[in-house]
């Protein structure tokens, strides 16, 4: 079984049942499977063939759905690449994986050549191009000479050193998740999917992949509403969605401004969320809004997908603990490791370590990996054997789901001519959490949020752009000369004062 | 003074007060607030707010879109015409 089997095999059951509600267009299975045959010929036709990847740099439409499928059906490797990145990170993701084609709009492919892409990559234009794609066969092809434990697509996220990481993800790490997510909410034809998370973002294969398994469909919310929560509820409304997967801040921020229940969405049966911790209150809130609906915490990173869950049924009106990410799932065995070495037992605390089908194939580049995952998580062991999420032991964070390498932002940040040296602490959590930079300035430089927005802007994700930054005469470091996080991060809260952030 | 420019220097004085660090320097009507990551959808919900109390209009759900975000000139253009 392959990745690209879940859309044939639905298609082959009801093409006339919707598959992907775009901001385009509406596209039935059989629309859906016919598209993509004709978009893997016009890959085919600009060399794309098995194992070769393709990069996908687009807005979030029906289209990038049908050449993610176009892909999978050539065995070639989809890149989804994160629209809201500037050109040059992007060039370098495309080097990096030395990629063959990458499918985008005219008006991007400018900005990548003028950001130093290889010009011997190949371009599929979803607008220029539109009319060659549509005039050629839609009759299937034959299927790739590829197997499960190929690769099916790579996911970049944000690298300690400034470098984006390239997460190899097979169909076998794929189809472990899919099956057990299927089953685990008891998906069906007649179920509808919100698609919130961007395609970079390993949400996204839930949505997708579940939705084609159970030959239902899935709606996908454009970008610019992300978190415009009155829209967002709109959105579950008029789609009459069934399954809505994201990060807390959304559903958070869907309770408190766009009044999100269950007599305000009716249609909703199953809350998904993953990506950061849930706190505790508004979590209450939403298991009071959906009295009837499963509630689930799903916990991974992008290198297994999802590896444990808890499903969140009663609670107390005292708890402020957060609920635990649970127990292994998708076929993945789970054990935490104490600091000595030894596997933690019941009310110890360890790193979280993951084995099974879902462990990724490796990073792009690198040798492959062996064994299993240490996913950086710190968990302690519950009596009842579930996990709880403690905190990290290195420096990334966590900013409303995405993931942020600290080191990526302070390399970013030391390109400019007058920082000499610079470190980046998060204050506030959830929807709160801020990124703040603190600078060591070359005199006699003065510098401006603006223009230290702008620089990130050039070489960062949207996300990872500074919210604010403080000039500091040098940097606080521990006793062996570190950089004195903990201290960081105190100063980083005792300064959120003219942000207005909202108790 | 016209009422647009009256309005863009509103809006520019909260964008340098509110969310940046009290400078407007190289803030103009075409600096690119999205792209730059001045505005993002979280400080765009408190800047309704603000256009609410400041100037009585409310941005309907179908105007907020990135095309009237994307700069003072555009947002200030959707203000005016709000204000009718």
């Amino acid at each position: 079984m392959l990745l690209a089997d879940l859309v044939i095999e639905s298609a082959r059951r009801d093409a006339a049942a919707p598959a992907v509600i775009g901001p385009d267009a509406t596209l039935t299975y059989g629309e859906l499977d016919a598209l993509a045959n004709r978009l893997a010929r016009a890959l085919a036709r600009r060399g794309v063939a098995a194992g070769d990847r393709v990069g996908l740099w687009l807005e979030k439409a029906g289209r990038g759905v049908a050449v993610m499928q176009a892909c999978l059906r050539l065995g070639a490797v989809y890149v989804p690449l994160d629209p809201l990145s500037p050109a040059p990170r992007i060039a370098g993701i495309l080097g990096d994986c030395e990629m063959r084609c990458v499918v985008t709009t005219e008006a991007r492919r400018g900005a990548l050549a003028s950001a130093g892409a290889p010009p011997e990559l190949a371009v599929l234009h979803v607008d220029a191009d539109w009319d060659e794609v549509l005039r050629l066969s839609a009759d299937s092809l034959p299927p790739p000479a590829r197997g499960p434990d190929d690769l099916a697509y790579i996911l970049y996220t944000s690298g300690s050193t400034g470098r984006p990481k390239g997460v190899c993800i097979s169909h076998r790490n794929a189809l472990a998740f899919v099956a057990w997510a299927a089953e685990a909410i008891a998906a069906d034809a007649s179920d509808r999917f919100a698609n919130h998370a961007p395609f970079h973002f390993d949400l996204s294969v839930l949505d997708l992949y579940v939705a084609f398994l159970a030959g239902g469909a899935v709606a996908l919310v454009p970008e610019g509403l992300s978190y415009a929560p009155r829209r967002l509820v709109e959105f579950v409304q008029s789609h009459r969605i069934s399954v809505w997967y994201s990060v807390p801040s959304a559903l958070a921020l869907m309770m408190e401004e766009g009044a999100l229940d269950a007599a305000a969405a009716p249609t909703l049966r199953a809350i998904l969320f993953a990506g950061e911790p849930f706190p505790v209150k508004p979590l209450r809130r939403l298991r009071r809004g959906f009295p009837e609906a499963r509630l689930f915490n799903l916990y991974g990173p992008t290198e297994t997908n999802v590896c444990t869950f808890h499903e969140v049924t009663a609670l107390a009106d005292d708890r402020t603990a957060p609920v635990p990410i649970g127990r292994a799932c998708s076929g993945d065995e789970v054990w935490a490791v104490r600091a000595d070495g030894e596997r933690a037992g019941p009310g110890e605390e360890g790193e979280l370590m993951v084995a099974g089908p879902t462990v990724m194939l490796g990073y792009w580049g690198q040798p492959p990996q062996r064994g299993p995952y240490a996913t950086g998580d710190i968990v302690r062991v519950d009596d009842g054997g579930e996990y709880t999420y403690v905190g990290r032991r290195d420096h990334m964070v966590k900013i409303r789901g995405h993931r942020v390498e600290l080191g990526d932002i302070e390399a970013a940040l030391l390109q400019h001519p007058d920082i000499r040296e610079v470190a980046v602490a998060v204050r506030g959590v959830g929807i709160d959490a801020r990124l703040h930079a603190f600078v060591v300035v070359a005199p006699p430089a003065e510098l401006s949020l603006l223009g230290l927005k702008r620089h990130c802007a050039e070489r960062l994700p949207r996300y990872m752009i500074i919210d604010d930054f403080t000039p500091i005469a040098a940097l606080p470091r521990t006793g062996n000369g570190k950089v004195d996080r903990l201290a960081l991060a105190r100063l980083a809260a005792a300064s959120s004062s003219s942000q207005g952030e909202q108790p | 003074m016209s009422t647009s420019v009256a309005i863009e220097q509103t809006l520019k004085q909260y964008v340098a007060r509110e969310i940046l660090d009290g400078k407007d320097i190289g803030l103009d009507a075409d600096t690119p607030l999205l792209e730059w990551g001045v505005f993002n959808s979280l400080e765009i919900a408190r800047l309704l707010g603000f256009v609410r109390e400041h100037f009585g209009v409310v941005v309907p759900l179908e105007s907020v879109t990135a095309e009237h975000f994307k700069d003072l000139r555009a947002l200030t253009a959707l203000v005016a015409s709000l204000k009718g």
